[in-house]
């Protein structure tokens, strides 16, 4: 008798840790994936406060290149007033290949092309854009960890008990991702 | 690899492995006092024992807090300054935002070899250390893929336990040489049955000690290479970029580096001394395995 009350208290007890941890986990993924969701924020801003002094170097040796520059000032625009994420990264990658073109008008002008600060941008630049995919990829990793717990026992039980529910992967559709067309003119 | 590894059981198994070393550190120190007071002076067994604990406490706490610093130290290699280190900061910070990492202490020693660790308790605190020759040897994507790599041993707590393991064969080889030296010294005299047994014990743990941990250190190491490499190439998509730095590695011919002591030689990314041992396995498999991916 006395030892079958024991018993009974210790699996209580099992039963309520079970139970916390599950919930814990949901919470420790969830803010995983809200935490990555930041970064790529932070990322794609950096990114946009870096065009303004781009354009104000490229400006200064090849003024008349405007179609170019109004490209990238466009899509900068884009992406800061973006307010979702998806429109923000949609407005980078038509950042990235603005930017591209303008990276390849400056090899033409051999004065913009060795000058110091704007080889300085041009590897920041590129620097951001790894780090955007890095982002994003890490997004999309914190993503199926927290739905694979959704999805496998005996997660999918306690996900249906404090309503999680898996969620969506972060995707760019095919359209965004043909190759960029440089246009040497 | 068909075999697919989930880092969440490794990084548990890592934490009790750690756990279970520790503790077994603590249980052969104080064993090895026992041992030492009743084979010369069973007079003072309590203030030896008292000593050997108090003794392997701290040694214990102290390494334990000061791994990352021990094994810096042990090579003396240097803070990597973030001005004239650009590449290398880019990178780890970048690698930091695709595996959700805090960032480590960077450091760099000096070293022709192409070659990189990492050490430390937890990724809160936690180093990586690179040679100069893998700075000035490896392109961009290479370095990466190396400090991906290193970057993974810090991910999954293989730091603490190989910082532990290495930190044991250096105490174990101290401690068995001091014993068996200390043997030419004593003087006869002690006609003693009991004290002849516990001599012998001694003796042959001071002997067999350093081979068992020598041999569990061996066994350990290898297969974690093969882990690490596989979460590096989750970290950074691109295997080429380690496929590239492991070729890099293979046909660059240097000698074997005197700084480097064996205890520490499982931490590095591949082995210092080419041939001696096995602390990883051969770089064409490695390759081969990236290559599968």
């Amino acid at each position: 008798m006395f030892w079958g009350l024991w018993l009974l208290i210790a699996l209580i007890f099992l039963i309520v840790f079970i139970f916390f941890m599950y919930y814990n986990r949901f919470a420790v993924l969830g803010n995983r994936i809200d935490n990555s969701l930041s970064q790529i924020n932070v990322q794609l801003k950096r990114r946009a406060d870096l065009v303004p002094n781009l354009i104000e170097t490229v400006k200064g040796f090849a003024k008349h290149e405007k179609e170019a520059i109004k490209a990238v000032t466009d899509a900068r625009k884009a992406l800061v007033g973006a307010k979702d994420i998806e429109g923000k990264v949609k407005a980078d990658r038509k950042l990235e290949s603005a930017l591209k073109t303008i990276f390849a008008i400056a090899e033409g002008y051999p004065d913009l092309k060795a000058n110091q600060n704007f080889l300085e941008l041009q590897r920041e630049l590129s620097t951001t854009e790894d780090r955007v995919a890095y982002a994003r990829q890490y997004y999309n990793d914190s993503i199926l960890s927290y739905n694979n717990l959704c999805k496998t026992f005996p997660g999918t039980f306690f996900a249906k008990l404090y309503g999680k529910q898996s969620r969506e992967y972060f995707q760019v559709s095919e359209t965004d991702k043909k190759l960029v067309k440089v246009d040497f003119k | 690899m068909a075999e697919r590894i989930d880092f969440r059981d490794q990084i548990s198994g890592n934490k009790w492995k750690s756990f279970f070393l520790i503790s077994s550190i603590f249980a052969i120190l104080v064993l090895f006092g026992y041992v030492i007071s009743f084979a010369f002076e069973p007079g003072f067994f309590f203030i030896i024992m008292i000593i050997s604990i108090v003794f392997s406490l701290s040694y214990i706490l102290i390494s334990y807090y000061n791994s990352d610093k021990i094994a810096i130290a042990s090579v003396q290699a240097k803070k990597a300054s973030r001005e004239s280190h650009k590449q290398y900061y880019s990178l780890v910070e970048g690698l930091t935002i695709a595996s959700g990492m805090p960032m480590p202490r960077l450091y760099i020693m000096n070293s022709s070899q192409i070659n990189a660790f990492a050490s430390g308790r937890d990724p809160q605190n936690a180093v990586i250390c690179v040679t100069t020759g893998a700075l000035e040897k490896l392109d961009k994507r290479e370095l990466e893929g190396v400090l991906a790599h290193e970057l993974s041993h810090i991910a999954n707590y293989d730091i603490r336990y190989m910082t532990l393991v290495a930190v044991m064969v250096g105490m174990i080889a101290i401690i068995s040489q001091i014993f068996l030296r200390s043997l030419w010294f004593r003087g006869g005299g002690s006609d003693n049955k009991n004290n002849w047994i516990f001599l012998l014990i001694g003796i042959l743990m001071a002997i067999l000690a350093p081979i068992v941990v020598q041999l569990v250190q061996l066994s350990i190491s290898r297969k974690r290479e093969f882990a690490s490499d596989a979460s590096a190439v989750k970290f950074t998509r691109y295997p080429v970029g380690l496929i590239g730095a492991l070729k890099k590695i293979q046909k660059d011919a240097v000698q074997p580096e005197k700084k480097i002591s064996k205890a520490v030689a499982p931490l590095f990314f591949s082995n210092p001394f080419r041939g001696w041992g096995s602390t990883h396995p051969p770089l064409e498999k490695r390759i081969n395995a990236l290559e599968r991916m």
